[in-house]
């Protein structure tokens, strides 16, 4: 199979319901909106390929039914992400107080070393808005993950989320290669095309195999 | 050992470790009713030292629990001791005994961790799971934890979820000597070599067993997993094979210059082709009723409306009979005080949640969640259609009264999402608030377990969905195993919905009034499933797709899927099943089907059963007499399959 990519990421989207999970996912991966999206059920993804710094890196992006109720089936797919957007909505204050429950999730059901980021969406409305965006950035302050005030309808700052995240992810992953293969041939080891058929696991361990 | 000696034992067992509400899913040699049952699953020590797993059913833990004596542990006995039993006190209390499952340690071989960590299987044989506990309360995590503490284990890399106990000091010593001679990584300065040196140091035993069984899986399923390295020498081969067969792991590897798990799997009977039928007609459905309005066939009727839906014109009408708001045999006249008393009775609901004030929303957290997502989901909810499209639509109004009103109606169940999605095509067929409520609830008391907390209901199912996948299509099954998504997660929008999400309205119309005749089994449901997915089997399979690729094809074929085919396959499917030799008790159960095993169904009362299951699939209510009278039952013929056909009017109407 012709490699059509250095890298492959796998990327999860999680928050409360209604927040704007699937319209951030098609904005980035469609560039489009649609008012009248359908509420996910269940799990499904789309991929995007991304240009960074002179590589290819195909993310696959998960987007997660968002009521607790199905936490117990979502969670299944958080292991081997490799980054996680955590998404709340500014005119809802409920959904901005449930980043803390969701990163607790996190913590019980992703690997340790998965990249986070907070986005608060829908900041075109800002004559509805419930959380302001300093309780955002104070949040992302505590919890030392990166943050920003996105609009899926707007297009704004949704391309700088992904690309900060897999930007992130990127540089974690040839550091931690760094540390583990002294003498790099190629700079950087790099995950093929078949294994994104394997079991997930800590995306750190593909990378090194052992 | 002598039965003395185990006496002398037993005041010394102990209980190690303790997991209550375990299920029996499958033991070999076990007779049916002890399956399903719960109980707590132990690790024991006995007084000699020796340990073993064991699971008690809950019933027989208020039994001293000094009654563990060593021959009942094993497992394949048990069956056999129980016929002996006549029904005195003594062996009572011994067939009670006699339900332990006990697993020295000393002869397990391997065990595995499947269903999400919820359900466990051991094995004292290669090539056999023995018994298959499912943990209700939580998972098997702290179970194997515990386990771990008291057997040696590594995993297999070809099964991450599957472990094998190994004797550490013989073991550690052959398998360090045959990856010294394998030698394979050398060449390649990586960090393969890297780590796998550093790794050693640290951790000898299970690294040396990881590397092996990545060896395993060049061996079983080629070498795409290592980048490179293509070519497994003979030698290499002939080792691993020896070696496997040391950890006697479950599966029966052949040498045939290349290597395969071969399993034998009796073939099912050729799928008959059964032809779709018309639906339901006006005139139909107006000769099945008598003059006062009384739907007198009601077999018939549901036969009728399986074999070929309903058409459009009566839906309306008919819907409310399958939904049960309107019982089968009530007049005309009785359904108009029927439906005035309900409307009454949906009014003074929705009046409850409609008169409270600002002030109380915001003290009743509970409330103003539901009624927020209901919101949300009401405002993406079939928005395309031209009912529910646009900018102030009434109709989502209505949508969102009988949601908030069902909130008021089972406040435990609450609202879930996908709920919207169930009710949406029934306001769009009764276009009435009152009608589309209590059909909503009707159907909703058949689904109502998809929606469960803790999601078990839908878990059951899932279960119950790769149990009949592997009867019926066994090699897109085993496909699925070892592309991890053995779970089927990837059906549960299928299954929360009921299908909603991959039909249009019309043919959701047609799927679903076929489905609520509950004809012709129970969970048919599932073998739709399987039936789309048997459809699919050779794409998956020949193209390889792995994990994401599985989930990805099955969301796609979303509004691809064609509603009579798939009706036509599952039940084809069905009578496949049915009528195979080796169909087993398992599926039976699901299928809603006697076991042949059970005590009550012994051979003279064989004759009876057939009539039984028809009554129990039947209206159930005590004027189904009335019309057993002229209950005649014919057999249709297809393709050499014989299909009941309830009456002689039904007989008359299809042909």
């Amino acid at each position: 199979m012709a490699k059509t990519y250095d890298y492959l990421f796998k990327l999860l989207l999680i928050g409360d319901s209604g927040v704007g999970k699937t319209s951030i996912l098609f904005r980035f991966s469609e560039d489009a909106f649609n008012i009248s999206f359908i509420s996910t059920i269940g799990i499904d993804f789309k991929i995007r390929t991304i240009d960074l710094d002179g590589k290819k890196v195909k993310l696959q992006i998960w987007d997660t039914a968002g009521q607790e109720r199905f936490r117990t089936i979502t969670t299944a797919y958080y292991r081997g992400s490799m980054g996680i957007m955590l998404v709340y909505d500014v005119t809802n204050e409920k959904s901005f107080e449930n980043i803390k429950n969701w990163i607790r999730n996190i913590e019980e059901n992703a690997s340790a070393d998965v990249e986070k980021m907070i986005l608060g969406n829908k900041c075109d409305l800002d004559s509805k808005r419930q959380v302001s965006k300093e309780r955002g950035e104070q949040l992302a302050i505590e919890y030392q993950i990166k943050f920003v005030e996105t609009s899926a309808k707007d297009s704004l700052n949704v391309e700088y989320a992904f690309f900060t995240l897999a930007r992130d992810i990127k540089a974690k992953m040839e550091k931690k290669q760094e540390a583990s293969n002294p003498a790099p041939r190629t700079g950087g080891h790099q995950l093929r095309a078949n294994e994104q058929q394997r079991k997930p696991t800590s995306w750190l361990s593909r990378c090194s195999l052992l | 050992m002598s039965s003395s000696s185990v006496d002398e034992i037993t005041e010394q067992t102990k209980d190690l470790f303790t997991q209550d509400g375990v299920l029996l899913k499958a033991a070999m040699g076990r007779m049916v009713q002890d399956l399903n049952s719960i109980g707590m699953l132990c690790i024991v020590q006995n007084g000699d030292g020796t340990k073993c797993i064991e699971w008690r059913p809950n019933d027989l833990i208020t039994i001293d629990s000094d009654t563990q004596d060593q021959e009942w542990a094993v497992v394949n006995t048990i069956g056999r001791r129980q016929r002996t039993l006549s029904g005195n006190m003594t062996s009572d209390y011994a067939t009670a005994r006699a339900r332990i499952i006990k697993i020295p340690l000393e002869d397990l071989k391997t065990f595995r961790v499947t269903r999400n960590n919820q359900q466990m299987q051991f094995s004292t044989k290669p090539g056999v799971w023995q018994t298959t506990f499912y943990f209700q309360h939580g998972n098997a995590e702290i179970f194997v934890a515990y386990l771990k503490n008291h057997v040696k284990t590594a995993k297999t890399r070809h099964d991450r979820n599957t472990y094998v106990v190994v004797e550490p000091n013989i073991e550690t010593q052959v398998l360090n000597r045959s990856f010294a001679e394998l030698d394979i990584f050398t060449e390649n300065t990586t960090d393969v070599v890297w780590n796998l040196v550093s790794n050693f140091k640290q951790r000898p035993y299970e690294t040396t067993m990881e590397a092996f069984s990545k060896l395993t899986d060049i061996v079983y399923y080629g070498n795409e997993g290592m980048n490179g390295k293509r070519d497994v020498s003979e030698e290499v081969a002939d080792l691993l094979t020896k070696s496997m067969s040391a950890l006697e792991d479950s599966t029966t590897v052949t040498r045939t210059g290349e290597y395969e798990v071969v399993s034998v799997k009796p073939t099912l009977p050729p799928r008959p082709c059964i032809p779709r039928g018309t639906p339901l007609s006006t005139e139909k459905w107006e000769g099945l009723q008598d003059t006062e309005g009384r739907v007198t066939e009601v077999e018939g009727v549901k036969q009728l409306i399986f074999r070929g839906g309903v058409a459009h014109s009566i839906r309306q009408s008919v819907w409310k009979y399958l939904l049960d708001y309107y019982p089968w045999r009530m007049t005309h006249s009785e359904l108009r005080s029927l439906q005035r008393k309900r409307t009454e009775e949906y009014f003074s609901m929705k009046l409850q949640w409609r008169s409270m004030t600002d002030g109380q929303e915001a003290r009743f957290s509970e409330y103003r969640d539901r009624k927020s997502l209901v919101e949300k989901d009401v405002n993406r909810t079939d928005r395309t259609h031209p009912f529910f499209a646009g900018d102030n639509n009434p109709n989502l109004i209505v949508l969102q009264d009988i949601l908030m009103t069902y909130v008021m109606y089972n406040f435990d169940l609450g609202y879930v999402q996908g709920m919207s999605d169930i009710l949406a095509p029934l306001l769009l067929l009764m276009g009435n608030e009152v009608d589309s409520f209590w059909c909503f609830v009707g159907f909703m008391d058949k689904i109502a377990s998809n929606f469960d907390m803790d999601q078990a209901g839908m878990k059951h199912q899932l279960l119950q969905l790769q149990q009949l996948l592997l009867f019926a299509s066994p090699e897109l099954a085993q496909h699925l195993q070892q592309k991890d998504s053995g779970n089927m997660y990837f059906c549960f929008r299928w299954l929360l919905v009921w299908f909603k999400r991959e039909f249009s309205h019309r043919d959701i119309m047609r799927l679903w009034e076929v489905l609520w005749t509950g004809l012709p089994c129970s969970n048919f449901h599932l073998l739709v499933c399987v039936a789309i997915l048997d459809a699919e089997k050779d794409i998956f399979i020949s193209k390889d797709y792995g994990f994401t690729e599985i989930l990805k094809h099955v969301n796609d074929l979303s509004m691809c899927l064609d509603v009579d085919r798939i009706l036509s396959s599952a039940e084809g499917i069905y009578h496949q099943v049915v009528s195979a030799p080796h169909l087993t008790d398992q599926i039976r159960i699901i299928l809603g089907i006697p076991p042949l095993n059970t005590t009550t169904s012994t051979s003279s009362d064989e004759a009876t059963t057939s009539q039984s299951v028809q009554q129990a699939n039947g209206t159930g209510d005590g004027s189904a007499e009335a019309a057993e009278r002229d209950m005649e039952e014919d057999t249709l013929e297809y393709d050499g399959i014989q299909i009941k056909i309830v009456t002689k009017t039904v007989w008359a109407l299809l042909a």
